[in-house]
């Protein structure tokens, strides 16, 4: 820093990043987007329907036209060739481990099997017949279809 | 002040890609909790039939008020028609464009997790007398 240098430099200045600006625009995109933020992811669960005008189809006569009857107390498997089986609701998961062993294995003992006829009540509750639904299509019956009990 | 700078970038980031990835095509309806199910499907860009405690609504339209879960009907009238509307207003938009392929009939069922059995009976009836065969029910992901 001799004397006679100045005149020949320019001054180096240090220049001062203003970031409080780009701040701001944090403060305000940051609260925006966690609003944004999902947490929840949505599925589908995928129903068929036959068109309307379509008439009902007999079933082929080897189908074992299973169906679980849901009621508040018990889930009631019935099936063409086997004994109808209850399974008490009392604790809801062993309930729900005892059906999907019990699903799995008729299809393993009759494979081929496709089809499950979800029977429900009027009132039964909607996560009930979605998760009925899961049990299904774990225990290997992706082809579901939803009866209502209209004969109480 | 530079590490604060840091942390707010790092997590600026990371919302971002969250937010470009998920791109969510429904939103679940307000007054609507959604029962879990295991399924992975992703839900489709359609109509939504929000069902809740007071009300069906179709969209942004209050189709049906409460009550409509009693009667011995299977049809539920007000919410037959309007989806025959809706109906009507697709399949007319589409022939103004010119394609001719008949309408998919696609529609995504939103209900509360404690909905009676026979609502959604008469729901799902309702929709498949009205034209929309392919009925998707919205669900939350669990494991």
């Amino acid at each position: 820093m001799a004397k006679g240098r100045k005149r020949g430099y320019r001054q180096l200045v240090e220049a001062d990043l203003d970031i409080m600006p780009l701040m701001n625009l944090f403060v305000v995109l940051i609260p925006m987007l966690l609003l944004s933020a999902v947490f929840v992811e949505l599925s589908v669960i995928d129903m068929n329907l036959p068109p309307a005008d379509a008439r009902a189809e007999n079933p082929p006569p080897q189908s074992l036209d299973l169906s679980v009857t849901i009621d508040r107390a018990r889930y009631v498997v019935k099936a063409q060739r086997l004994a109808p089986r209850i399974i008490e609701r009392a604790d809801a998961e062993t309930a729900d481990q005892e059906l999907t062993t019990l699903l799995a294995g008729i299809v393993q003992q009759h494979p081929g099997t496709e089809d499950i006829a979800i029977v429900a009540q009027g009132d039964t509750p909607y996560q009930d017949v979605i998760t009925l639904m899961d049990i299904s299509r774990e225990a290997g019956l992706p082809s579901i279809s939803l009866a209502g009990d209209t004969a109480r | 002040m530079t590490s604060m700078m840091d942390i707010l970038t790092v997590l600026l980031l990371f919302l971002l890609k969250s937010f470009v990835v998920e791109a969510e095509v429904i939103t679940p309806a307000a007054g609507v909790q959604l029962p879990e199910s295991t399924s992975r499907q992703d839900p489709p860009e359609t109509v939504v039939i929000a069902i809740n405690d007071e009300q069906v609504t179709v969209g942004d339209h209050v189709v049906a008020p409460v009550g409509i879960g009693n009667g011995d009907s299977l049809l539920i009238p007000a919410l037959a028609a309007h989806l025959r509307t809706l109906q009507d207003q697709s399949r007319s938009l589409a022939s103004r464009r010119g394609e001719s392929a008949p309408i998919a009939g696609r529609i995504t069922i939103q209900g509360d997790r404690d909905m009676p059995f026979q609502l959604l009976q008469r729901v799902m009836y309702t929709c498949n007398q009205s034209g929309y065969d392919d009925i998707s029910l919205a669900v939350i992901q669990t494991s």
